[in-house]
């Protein structure tokens, strides 16, 4: 259905981005504003005249904010490699390998990635306190991969049906085994699959909540949507700090998106598209 | 035939690679998902409180504390030698019954080998001032024993309170104290079967919550289903910027749930918030304040911040199977006369179908069990309003730290979950996990 975009459509596309962004936009605007024009009367004036920075170095300053993100890298980072190795065996032998109980094997995996957190948070909860995991890298790490491998298996297995079978069937006439195939054929143009679906194990990993806030509680180990969430005290609510910690964490991600913006939607798509 | 034997042999190598590739995974799975959730099950059956030392753990029969025994026992003993040395002959029979009764007590519970030995670990540990481990100083005692020394425990603890109110102790009140110390050294089997479904399920709170996740979940994601395909069918051309109209959808979906409230928190804030301002101007509230604190208005404002992080989504995933619908199918119908509308009930929809339940599927269980958004902006407030299952179960475990109960709920939102993911499944049929590969 390839027609041609006229004058309204643009307009309508720049209504929609508009709205989209805005809160992105209005965070932004606020980040630089001086704290006196967060309240009051000036808190509605879209653009400040006395734009600051110390917002940002407050951040930095008066908040572990470095440390936050540092811990939210190693955890997402390590989440993300070890799953996704492990995912992908599974994977290819979901996808390219004949035996029985493919389905169901497939099938848990599906069932898996609906449980809710919270039905398993109580035991894993236990688990981490019981052999002093609480505030460890680990202590989330071993949680993660709750939804971290079902996730990872069923991008995978998406990704490795897509690679034409004769390549496999090449491989066996001349003599190749199994697991010369899969990593001399499949896993080379696999690759782009693999990539994609670690972006979005890390964002998942990433952007977990719960698990966060109840295993690593100390500051030394609270990862970043855990740590900007606990920036609201009891009465107060820092909004300039909230501003530039949001901008902060979204700038990254705004270079990834654009980037990678393609194999992403790939990867949310794949498993809901037959194509 | 030595060919067949051989293809065989090669069907059961693969078989075998199959499944030794498959296990890893399948194993971590099994122990850090599916366990869980039957230990979920399991916790959901006992009267099990972090906060209250006799119930922090599960136990299935009548145990004894040794730690708190030892350290009661030997003081109460020396303490009814110090008293029976200064009174008189009445006070001193009454004295001597009850130092004869603890002995009794005191003998029985060492006549276990086993319980006689870890007694003697647990007294040397204390008598070097470490703190035994769990493992040491809980022993199991059977139902019958464990009554004994209730019984016991009881009756000294009775005559004691009636010579103390009669005067005739010298130390009353530590003598007294040391014998009620040993009431709390009996643990009783915490478990409660199903009595937490019970209580939760007769308590309006549960109720309430379900309601509100009921509603959060069919709003939003009817809005977002309407708005992300109105968005999918309009974006469904060739246009310029394309690319950035996509990075500008992704953005919203790839920040943090948890900073993307706070956002919103910012933004509905009732004296500071813009977009709070905005409602009020276009009459949507009545005072920028009403968004966070009334119930109506909190809901909305959860609602509309969802609708906001996820619509985009929605319609990528739908405009993926927009895409898959060859165009040709639409120049057929127009060369039939068909109205734009016949064509999108009759071709559009159908062939989207799948796509759409799909996406439904994964929204509505993520709907169903949202947790950041609404633990961020407004904490379930005000007074419960905005309160799901999930943030009650979380507060009764975490907050309440009954884990008892708390599992008991966290159970209910699984079974919920279980029920709305077979419904999408029967609709979808076995299609999701075809074996696309066999084509």
């Amino acid at each position: 259905m390839q027609k041609k975009a006229g004058p309204l459509f643009y307009v309508f596309l720049a209504v929609f981005v508009f709205f989209v962004m805005f809160p992105f936009l209005w965070i932004l605007l606020s980040s630089i504003k001086p704290l006196s024009e967060l309240f009051g009367d000036k808190a509605f004036n879209w653009f400040t005249s006395h734009p600051t920075l110390k917002s940002y170095v407050s951040v930095f300053v008066n908040y572990p904010f470095l440390r936050y993100l540092w811990n939210s890298t190693v955890v997402a980072t390590i989440t993300t490699v070890y799953t996704v190795f492990v995912a992908a065996f599974a994977a290819y032998a979901i996808a390219r390998l004949e035996f029985k109980g493919k389905a169901v094997i497939l099938g848990i995996v599906l069932a898996v990635s609906m449980f809710p957190q919270i039905a398993t948070i109580s035991p894993i909860y236990m688990f981490v306190k019981k052999f002093g995991l609480t505030n460890s890298y680990l202590g989330l790490i071993i949680p993660y991969t709750t939804f971290a491998l079902p996730l990872s298996i069923w991008l995978l297995v998406t990704f490795f049906r897509k690679i034409p079978f004769d390549l496999e069937e090449a491989a066996k006439m001349d003599g190749a085994t199994p697991m010369q195939t899969y990593f001399k054929v499949i896993l080379p143009l696999a690759v782009p699959g693999v990539f994609t679906t670690s972006i979005l194990v890390f964002i998942a990993a990433w952007n977990e909540f719960l698990f966060a806030l109840t295993i690593n509680t100390a500051e030394k180990y609270k990862t970043v949507p855990v740590g900007i969430a606990m920036f609201q005290g009891q009465y107060t609510i820092p909004w300039g700090e909230i501003s530039a910690a949001t901008v902060i964490v979204t700038i990254p991600l705004v270079i990834m998106v654009l980037l990678f913006q393609r194999r992403i939607v790939s990867g949310l798509t794949s498993g809901s598209v037959k194509e | 035939m030595k060919k067949e034997a051989s293809m065989r042999n090669e069907k059961r190598t693969e078989r075998i690679l199959g499944y030794s590739l498959v296990a890893p995974a399948m194993l971590l799975i099994l122990a850090v998902a599916i366990w869980p959730v039957i230990q979920s099950f399991y916790y959901s059956l006992f009267d099990y409180r972090l906060n209250d030392p006799t119930k922090s753990s599960i136990h299935l029969n009548y145990s004894l504390d040794l730690e708190g025994y030892l350290q009661n026992y030997p003081f109460l003993k020396s303490s009814l030698k110090r008293e029976m040395a200064t009174a008189d002959e009445n006070a001193k029979e009454k004295l001597s019954d009850v130092e004869q009764k603890l002995q009794k007590m005191d003998k029985t519970i060492r006549a276990n080998e086993e319980v006689a030995n870890r007694y003697d670990q647990v007294d040397e540990a204390l008598n070097n001032f470490e703190s035994p481990s769990d493992d040491i100083k809980i022993v199991e005692l059977d139902k019958q024993a464990a009554n004994q020394f209730t019984d016991a425990v009881h009756d000294v603890v009775k005559t004691l309170e009636q010579m103390r109110d009669a005067g005739e102790l010298k130390q009353p009140d530590k003598v007294v104290g040391l014998a009620q110390g040993l009431k709390d050294v009996i643990i009783e089997p915490n478990f409660v079967g199903l009595k937490h479904y019970k209580d939760s399920l007769s308590d309006m709170r549960l109720w309430k919550a379900l309601w509100n996740t009921t509603v959060f979940t069919v709003i939003s994601v009817a809005a977002e289903l309407v708005l992300g395909l109105a968005i999918a069918l309009l974006i469904n051309k060739a246009f310029f910027g394309r690319g950035l109209v996509r990075a500008t959808i992704l953005i919203p979906w790839a920040i943090p749930t948890a900073v993307s409230a706070l956002m919103w928190k910012f933004l509905y804030d009732g004296q500071n918030g813009i977009v709070a301002k905005y409602f009020e101007d276009i009459g949507l509230v009545n005072r920028m304040g009403d968004l966070l604190t009334t119930d109506i208005g909190a809901m909305f404002a959860v609602i509309f911040a969802d609708v906001w992080k996820t619509t985009p989504y929605m319609a990528l995933l739908l405009l993926a199977g927009l895409q898959t619908i060859p165009s040709s199918l639409y120049e057929a119908a127009s060369i039939d006369g068909a109205t734009k509308w016949q064509q999108f009930t009759k071709i559009t929809l159908p062939l989207l179908k799948s796509s759409i339940l799909v996406a439904l599927l994964f929204r509505t269980l993520d709907a169903f069990r949202v947790f950041d958004l609404i633990f961020v902006l407004t904490g379930g407030g005000p007074a419960n309003s905005t309160e799901t299952i999930s943030i009650l179960a979380y507060k009764v475990m975490f907050s309440q730290t009954n884990f008892g109960s708390g599992s008991a709920l966290a159970v209910i939102v699984f079974i919920c979950v279980a029920i709305i993911s077979i419904i999408y499944i029967k609709l979808l049929g076995a299609d999701l996990l075809s074996d696309s590969a066999k084509r």
